[in-house]
This record gives structure tokens, sequence and C-alpha cells, in this order.
């Protein structure tokens, strides 16, 4: 692994609510390309280490480098940061008072200078992609939950970032739409996007993930290549989490 | 019951309704503007300005509107603060400027209290998630809450912003007290001038509530086409 591809380190990373201690030491690094799948049982941590990737949890203590900044530290910009680190949510998280094509629009129009015209150019030919073109003018409430998250999706993608951060994308959706999402991320992992995926979807982290880390009690109990998680485990929590899942 | 005095006096009636209406939405006006910097600070990060929000807040609303009146109209006397008489306005509306406009700080200073509960409480109902998506797209603060955040607040905020007009209508009445002219200052004068101590009285509540209830049908009206047309 060359240091020029790291594309996310954290050093130590700890988490408390009040007493509670819920990220307990994280260290570990992404590169680019990477696909990694986080699993684990409820409550172990894995939202909560997500979401402090990108600062919407601000850790305790430890350090988040991002692209060679350490975006824990005061004194820079993070929203530039943010802008290149694409977030879905479980809920999905629409603008409701918006179309789909605004939605996917304002940021890169606020935030990126795009024109309009460009933004909508590009805006299409994402929504192309995850078949959605005739979705653009509608507004969220019209929308099946599936099609909200591929739309979310879309949103995040519309500002380019260099890593996607998928916070339980298919657990607020009904069963039959899960497959139309995961097939979204699956085409952008085959093209090279770096993906971190917080997931219960075994049979997708089995087969989409290039890494596998298995948090529990608030640290990264077991990572490694999806064959070594699921095939042959070597933490015995690991391996009482996977019986009860699969 | 003796309504003879409406055809000498009904001008009166109606010179002090369209005070009242103008009393109200200005003080409406500047209790929004009030109302909406105050719920920012209250909403703010920083504690000594959510400090300052709240104490005002508790203030107005721990103390009586017609003590902040007098307060207002003798007080800022007092210590040499007087609004200045515009006096061709006064003409062209019938009344004292200075005195006119003692009554609409009064009464937007104690609606901003008010106001301020009602955006705060609309804003903090909007989804929580609104605010982190736009963060995670790497908007700052002020833009999330311009664009994602304030549009989505005023669909829960404008039926209670519209019910304040009304109140504030209602409380405008005290007023009267310092001489401004308005629908409760004209039925009393009118009680003065024909001895009849209870029926103008009559005549100004009924306006009062010609005033009130259509407003708030109108009001009940716009919430349901909202609603209708949630997205």
């Amino acid at each position: 692994m060359n240091a020029n591809d790291e594309l996310i380190k954290t050093i130590d990373l700890r988490k408390h609510f009040g007493s509670l201690e819920v990220l307990r030491g994280i260290s570990t690094s992404f590169v680019k390309g990477d696909v990694a799948v986080i699993i684990g049982p409820s409550g172990s941590g894995k939202s909560t280490f997500l979401r402090c990737l990108n600062l919407l949890e601000i850790p305790t203590s430890g350090q988040v480098i991002f692209e060679g900044v350490d975006i824990t530290r005061a004194g820079h910009d993070l929203d530039l940061h943010r802008r290149k680190m694409g977030m879905v949510f479980q809920l999905f998280n629409l603008f409701p008072h918006m179309s789909v094509l605004d939605n996917i629009t304002l940021a890169p129009i606020k935030l990126r200078g795009l024109t309009k015209e460009a933004a909508e150019n590009r805006a299409m030919e994402l929504l192309k992609r995850v078949g959605l073109t005739d979705k653009a003018q509608v507004f969220p409430s019209k929308l099946s939950g599936g099609q909200k998250q591929r739309i979310a999706i879309v949103r995040a993608l519309a500002m380019q970032p260099d890593v996607m951060l998928f916070d339980e994308p298919t657990s607020a959706l009904d069963p039959e739409m899960v497959g139309e999402v995961l097939e979204v991320m699956r085409d952008l992992a085959s093209e090279g996007m770096t993906m971190i995926v917080v997931t219960h979807e075994m049979r997708f982290a089995r087969e989409v993930g290039k890494r596998i880390l298995f948090m529990d009690g608030g640290i990264i109990a077991e990572e490694g290549p999806p064959e070594k998680i699921f095939g042959n485990p070597e933490n015995p929590r690991t391996r009482e989490f996977l019986r009860k899942v699969l | 019951m003796n309504f003879a005095f409406l055809g000498k006096y009904w001008q009166f009636y109606l010179v002090g309704a369209k005070n009242t209406v103008l009393l109200a939405a200005l003080a409406v006006l500047i209790g929004t503007a009030i109302g909406l910097f105050l719920s920012l600070l209250k909403l703010s990060s920083k504690k000594p300005l959510r400090f300052i929000a709240s104490a005002y807040i508790e203030f107005i609303r721990g103390t009586p509107l017609l003590v902040q009146l007098f307060i207002i109209y003798y007080g800022l006397q007092a210590v040499g603060i007087r609004f200045p008489d515009i006096p061709w306005i006064g003409a062209i509306l019938g009344i004292n400027f200075s005195d006119f406009m003692s009554g609409v700080i009064t009464l937007g200073l104690n609606s901003g209290a008010y106001v301020a509960e009602i955006f705060r409480a609309g804003i903090q109902a909007v989804d929580k998630g609104q605010m982190e998506a736009a963060r995670s797209l790497g908007m700052p603060h002020r833009m999330a809450m311009q664009h994602i955040i304030i549009p989505q607040a005023i669909r829960n905020i404008l039926p209670a912003l519209g019910n304040e007009f009304v109140v504030v209508i209602k409380e405008s009445s005290i007023v009267s007290i310092i001489g401004i002219g308005e629908l409760m200052y004209k039925a009393d004068t009118i009680r003065g001038n024909t001895f009849q101590p209870f029926e103008p009285l009559l005549v100004a509540a009924l306006l009062y509530f010609l005033m009130t209830y259509p407003l708030s049908k109108l009001l009940a009206y716009i919430e349901g086409r909202m609603h209708s047309g949630e997205r």
C-alpha cells in the first residue's frame, strides 16, 4: 500500500455520548478504490464511526486524516473536505421542498460554481445511470423508498466526491426495493469509486466488499478480505455474529 | 338598547378599526423581524447569545403588556427618548404619530418574544437529517439554514404567525390607554359623548370579532391547502 493512495486514516478515534463510550479507539485507513464494508451488531458503533469520518459526529478524541489533512484539528474549512465526501443516509434525507433535479443541482451550483445548465446536464446523466430520468421534475414525496435512495446517491455523486459513505442505505427500504439500490452501489464499486459502507446486507458485503471490518463494542474486532471474514473468521465474536445473521 | 348613536358616530368606528389594523400589522411586522432574530440567537451554538435571547423572551412573556406600554410611553420620555412626531403622517391617519409609534413599538417588542418561540419551534420541527444532508454536501451552516431549513420551517411557522396577528389585533386595544385613536379608544370616546356606557362597547366588540374571525378562517383555509399540497 502506497501512502499516497491513503484517502482516509483514523488514529485512535474515540467517541463518548455522556458516560457511554461508543467508539473505543479506532485506528484504520482506507485507500483509493477501497470498498470497505463495516458490519457488526447494532450498538457496536458502526454508524457513529462512519459519521465521525466527515465529522457529522465530532469525535471525543483521536484524529481523522483525510487526503493528508487532519480535519479534526481546528482552523481549516471543514466544508471544503465534506464536499469531497459524499454521504448517503438510512432515511434518504432528500430535501422535500425541492424537485429531484433541484435536490441534485443545488450543491454543485452553490458550492462548485457550476452553471445551472452544466449542473443539470450532469444531473440528467447521473439520473440516466440510475434509470430515473423521468423523475427529474418530481418531488421526493412522489417517489418510492428505493427511488429516493437512488436519488440520494445521485445527489451525493453530483459533487464528484473522492469517497462515498453509506450509512445503512437499505435498512429503511421495503425488501423488494433493496435490490435496486444495491445494484447502483455495485456499479459504483465496479467503476472504482472509493466506498465505505455500513450495512446489514451480508450478501452485498461478501460479493462487493474488498475488505470487511467487523465492529463490536466500539472497536474493530476483526478485519480482512470477505473470503476470510465470511469463510474462516478468527475472532469468536465474529463467528457468533455471522452465525446469527447468515 | 339604543344604537341610534351609530348614525352620528359610525365614522369614528371606521377610523378606529383602520388604525387598529394598521397598528397590529406594523407590530407584527416588527415582531416578526425581532422574532426571527431572537430565534436565530436562541438556536445559536454560543451560550451568551442564547442567554440574551432567553432573557428577553422570558422577561417579555413574564411581565404585563400594560406595564411594558407604560415603560415605553412614559419611561423613554423620562430618559429623554421620544419618537419623532411626523405631522403629515399623523394628519393622514388622524393620529399623533409619536404616540402611535410608542404603541407600535411596544406591541412589536412584545410580539417579538412570542414570534421568536414560533420560529424556534418551527425551525426545530424540521427533521435534523435535513441539516445533516446539507452539511454532508459541504454547505456552510448559514447556507443550509437559508436554502434547506428555513423554507421548510416557514410551512410550520405561517399558521402560527397568522394566529399571532389575530392575538395582536385583540391586544392592541390596550394602547387606547395612552390615547391612540384605535378602535377601543374611539369606542370610549363615543361612550363619553353619548353618555351610553354599554352599547358602544358592543359595537366595538363586534368589529373586533369581524376582523379576527374571517382572519382565523382564512388561516385555517391556507393551512389546509398547505397540507394538501404536502410533498
